[in-house]
């Protein structure tokens, strides 16, 4: 028997050349009577930005947190790196790791320092030893540029430093893909900035990413894809250019004006 | 010529003979409140849990002990269950003191668990974590902190309430008054005296919880 064609023909060999990162099949998810996703079809390749807008309660954030499980949905798929994610709470807890998140009201853990946030999940979740959880939460930390911040309590840092934190507890972990929930629309105007230098800065390093945002010049600049929910469906997707020079949906072209007039 | 009916000079002289009895209030209390807190935690974390039989326990023992008398389960430990098992009046009283308090320290904790906003778990599932290490490591320490107000009150209700003890021959504060009272009839002096440990026992608990308070607002000013 011939080990080179086992190898190729090993439905679990993952290969990010062909292969989507992230697969989402047909997802589905009800609140109640009310469905929210209506059979979501999206893609992902490994290193791209996808970039999600869509108009207030037209299910991004349910969209996301089904990704990583937060919510369960009723029907469909998700792939990762060609896996499928079944609900069992012991793969989910694997596959969360390999899913950063960062949310909108950063939910940092305030009876904790910044370092102690950041280090949470190497030492209590991966059993790194304190000292080396340490060493790599600083690295991380500078990398945000909040080297300085590292022993001071959440309470005290402004919301960008929080957020950025919070980008830097969800890197610690190492993850394949970051979801990132309107990460900046809870900042002071001001603030927004320095969230998004960070998260361009880990586009360029090849960080696979899905981010539901606002703001539009990120989706410009810095998206490989721009994906438009509207009412639990992906309505539109394209590059950039096309999505913002040429939507083909009214939908689009009326929500695009709406959000570029404001 | 007298003032007053009583003799109020006995108060500091006789004031020491209580210390041992105080002594007592301050044991059954201890360890009351501590049994208190473990069963106040379990029954808390069943209420709040998944499982609908557990849950409904739990349910059940809240409504049963806060709807009941303190004196009723005292007696139901100490004279009630002599037929099963025959419990001393330190233990009854420690048992009786623990299982009263759990339920409303389970309340205490409820309320400061469900008071933690559901964005805490999240963030902690997100890295990983499974649910039970995220109560552990996230959502116990902040609700621990902001139950300790009422958990401080908890116990000032708990060390008055350690007086019906002396219903079932626990030498504590109360029954101390109640055998100096008879033996020298001075029971105003006496209850004066009892009435001034209690109060100076309460008084240095909450002296205390308020320090611990402001020790623990340390991450909230960063
Ligand atoms: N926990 C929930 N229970 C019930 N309905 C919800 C819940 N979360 C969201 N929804 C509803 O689902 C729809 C989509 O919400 P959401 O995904 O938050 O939209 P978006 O992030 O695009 O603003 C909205 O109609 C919202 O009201
Ligand atoms: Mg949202």
């Amino acid at each position: 028997m011939d080990n080179q064609t086992v190898t190729q023909n090993d439905p679990k060999e993952f290969d990010p050349r062909t292969e989507p990162i992230l697969r989402i099949e047909h997802l589905s998810k009800w609140y109640g009577d009310l469905q929210v996703l209506k059979h979501i079809d999206l893609e992902v390749m490994q290193g791209e930005v996808v970039v999600i807008i869509g108009a207030s309660g037209s299910g991004k954030s349910t969209l996301l947190r089904c990704i990583n499980f937060l919510e369960k949905a009723k029907a469909g798929k998700i792939h990762i790196e060609g896996k499928r994610i079944r609900n069992q709470e012991k793969q989910l807890n694997k596959v969360r790791q390999e899913l950063g998140m960062v949310f909108q009201q950063f939910n940092l853990f305030p009876h904790m320092t910044v370092a102690g946030n950041v280090m949470e999940g190497l030492v209590h979740v991966k059993g790194m030893p304190k000292a080396r959880a340490r060493e790599r939460a600083e690295e991380l930390l500078a990398k945000v540029g909040l080297e300085e911040k590292a022993d001071v309590y959440p309470a005290m840092l402004s919301g960008g430093q929080k957020q950025r934190v919070a980008i830097a507890r969800a890197l610690a972990m190492e993850p394949k893909i970051m979801l990132f929930d309107e990460p900046t629309s809870a900042l002071d105007p001001e603030l927004v900035g320095e969230v998004l230098n960070v998260m361009t800065s880990l586009a360029k390093d090849g960080m696979t990413m899905v981010v539901v945002t606002h703001e539009m010049w990120f989706a410009k600049e810095v998206a490989d894809r721009v994906v438009f929910m509207d009412d639990g469906v992906i309505l539109e997707e394209g590059p950039p250019e096309k999505m913002f020079e040429a939507p083909e949906q009214e939908r689009t072209k009326e929500f695009l004006r709406q959000i570029l007039r404001s | 010529m007298k003032l007053l009916p009583w003799d109020l000079s006995v108060i500091p002289q006789k004031f020491f003979l209580f210390a041992d009895a105080a002594g007592y209030t301050l044991q059954i209390t201890f360890f009351g409140i501590i049994l208190g807190l473990v069963v106040g935690l379990l029954v808390a974390l069943g209420r709040i849990g998944r499982n609908p039989v557990l849950s409904g326990l739990c349910r059940g023992y809240i409504f049963l002990i806060r709807g009941t008398p303190l004196l009723v389960q005292l007696f139901i430990v100490y004279y009630g269950l002599t037929t099963v098992v025959t419990i001393d009046p330190i233990p009854s009283a420690v048992i009786a003191l623990g299982v009263h308090n759990g339920a409303y320290i389970a309340e205490i904790f409820r309320g400061a668990i469900q008071s933690i906003h559901y964005g805490q778990m999240e963030a902690a599932r997100s890295l990983g974590m499974s649910g039970s290490k995220a109560m552990v490591r996230i959502i116990l320490p902040q609700a621990f902190k902001r139950a300790v107000p009422s958990l401080g009150n908890q116990l000032i209700i708990a060390l008055k309430d350690s007086s019906l003890a002396s219903t079932i021959a626990v030498p504590e504060l109360m029954l101390k008054g109640r055998q100096m009272g008879s033996s020298t009839f001075m029971y105003m002096e006496m209850f004066l005296i009892v009435g001034i440990w209690y109060l100076i026992m309460t008084s240095l608990l909450s002296f205390v919880m308020h320090r611990i308070e402001r020790k623990l607002k340390v991450s909230d000013r960063g």
